[in-house]
């Protein structure tokens, strides 16, 4: 875990998610594709279903992927060659890094959730087949169909630059307890 | 109502370490005490506590409502003016509330009298919704008391079930000053009720809270915060360095902003002003107020901070003289002055009747002792039976 002064922790997640994604969560229906052609090339999927999921997954990627203030952090993370330059700068002017996108994921058409948004996929350094959401939920290795927790098909969070901590709590400092 | 002494558990210290409270041998569990219990009759539990409470709750709405629209009320609880529509649209918008207990003074016979609603950030939740019914159902199974007794207790059920009709379906946060373990443990509750309604939860220091560069709140891992839990005063927040941010933060905080008007005891003299004559309030003034020296002039009276916590800064005039006070760091506060209705005494000790509010309904009671007419932080909970 890095420590809470580097200007975006991303990748490790707080140890309540842990815990939560490996319960025994409910599965549901999904495809996984590394590429826009990949999709394609599945006869389960047409080709205006892969291409218009392909761009939502890909227009959410700057948003919600892992940002880091140094390229070796980033790297470290998801590997040598597998970062890239976010659209966004630090509060002193500072690069932005963010991992690749390296697949999206999208409803299953066959009875999995109509409404679910297409996201990018992620792989880490550690376990480099496998795919991650934006939000570090592990979501497997097989590509086309597949069965994925129903929590990892969550709408990615927005991850941004904190530019300060620690606006809360002082009245705490002070007073002690909360409890009435 | 009467206190009805019994032998503790035997096993009590094993279920102090089944729910995580410190035991002391001879002291028992910090907090509690079960060596009495309260007896109720189910027409004073439904009658004269649950239906007041209720009808309370309603008039609580109508303070609101009018205090949204009155700049000079907001103004005298001491809301910030730029909380002022932020609180108001709030309401507007209906946003749903979680959690409150309103404390009574109750002698059976009597009215009871609302002594205050903590809206906002109340606590002995656990000991409340758990603890106390573990004791009622083990106690029953030992047949030391009857098996027809029964509890006022839906808490549990009932914050589940508020959870799930909150309709949350992003990550919430959680947050409270995580070095008091009192705050902790009831907020770590609250979050396993929101688990068990299916939300999906992480806890952080409420110091921990990020600022970003579009003055979104965030969380240690930067995530942008979306539903916020929180054990930590809105009179808090709004007075610390990110409380500017707030309005305009695009977090759903749980208690709602407008509970900061029900957990300010200005709300007391709000509701007398409405409601005058009610036979569960008690006469109360701001401080500042022309009738409130009248009133004091009485002689009989107790002050209270508008905005305190644990029975901290209270003084009890009776017959002109001080009764009764406490020490605490909210003297330089505002008071409000209400009507001296000393909670009733049963061999040495002050029941306090605290009103589970969940999702603004009457579910749980809860009953502390002090062994002063001011309940403080020392007060123990002392589990209740209803039985006729």
């Amino acid at each position: 875990m890095k420590s809470r002064s580097s200007i975006s922790i991303v990748f490790m997640m707080s140890v309540s998610l842990i815990a939560l994604t490996s319960c025994d969560e409910p599965k549901v229906d999904a495809s996984i594709f590394k590429t826009l052609d990949q999709c394609k090339k599945d006869p389960l999927v047409s080709s205006d279903e892969c291409v218009s999921n392909f761009k939502e997954a890909r227009n959410q990627h700057a948003a919600v992927a892992p940002k880091y203030a140094s390229k070796a952090d980033c790297q470290a993370d998801f590997g040598e060659a597998k970062c890239e330059q976010a659209p966004y700068r630090t509060s002193s002017g500072g690069s932005v890094f963010m991992p690749m996108m390296m697949g999206y994921m999208m409803g299953s058409m066959m009875g999995g959730r109509r409404s679910m948004m297409s996201q990018p996929l992620y792989q880490s350094a550690q376990s480099p087949n496998s795919f991650r959401t934006a939000d570090n939920r592990n979501v497997g290795s097989t590509t086309g169909r597949t069965r994925v927790a129903n929590s990892a098909t969550n709408r990615p969070s927005f991850k941004s630059r904190t530019r300060a901590r620690g606006g809360f709590g002082s009245s705490g400092g002070r007073f002690g307890s909360a409890a009435t | 109502m009467q206190r009805i002494p019994i032998i503790e558990r035997s096993n009590l210290k094993e279920a102090a370490a089944n729910h995580g409270f410190e035991y002391a041998p001879g002291k028992g569990v910090s907090g509690w005490n079960e060596r009495a219990y309260y007896q109720f009759s189910l027409d004073q539990i439904e009658g004269e506590i649950e239906a007041p409470a209720q009808e309370i709750e309603g008039m609580c709405f109508q303070v609101v409502g009018r205090a949204i629209n009155n700049e000079s009320v907001l103004d005298r609880l001491c809301i910030p003016e730029i909380f002022w529509d932020y609180i108001a649209n709030s309401w507007n918008n209906r946003e749903k509330n979680l959690l409150g207990r309103m404390d009574f003074s109750y002698k059976a016979g009597d009215a009871a009298k609302l002594l205050e609603y903590n809206a906002d950030t109340p606590t002995t939740l656990y000991e409340s919704a758990i603890f106390q019914w573990e004791w009622l159902e083990e106690v029953l199974k030992q047949g030391v008391i009857s098996n027809n007794s029964d509890q006022l207790n839906d808490i549990h059920e009932s914050i589940v079930e508020a959870f799930s009709n909150l309709k949350i379906e992003t990550l919430t946060h959680f947050a409270c000053n995580q070095n008091i373990e009192d705050d902790k443990g009831t907020l770590d509750y609250i979050k396993e009720c929101a688990q068990e309604a299916g939300i999906e939860s992480c806890s952080l220091g409420i110091e921990d809270i990020g600022l970003n560069d579009q003055g979104r709140l965030t969380d240690v891992d930067d995530q942008i915060i979306t539903t916020l839990v929180k054990l930590y005063p809105w009179e808090w927040i709004m007075d610390e360095a990110f409380g500017q941010y707030v309005p305009s933060c695009g977090v759903r905080f749980i208690e709602p902003p407008w509970k900061a008007i029900l957990s300010n005891k200005g709300l007391l003299p709000l509701l007398w002003g409405m409601f005058e004559g009610h036979p569960n309030l008690l006469p109360a003034f701001f401080e500042d107020d022309p009738a409130a020296i009248d009133f004091m002039n009485d002689g009989n009276y107790v002050g209270k901070p508008m905005l305190s916590r644990q029975g901290a800064n209270i003084e009890i005039i009776q017959g002109g003289k001080t009764l009764c006070h406490s020490e605490g760091p909210y003297a330089d506060n505002a008071r409000i002055i209400q009507g001296f209705h000393p909670l009733p005494k049963f061999e040495g000790n002050h029941p306090l009747v605290g009103c589970w509010m969940v999702a603004s309904k009457a579910v749980g009671l809860s009953i502390r002792e002090d062994n002063t007419l001011i309940t403080g932080k020392d007060a123990q909970v002392i589990p209740h039976v209803i039985l006729d």
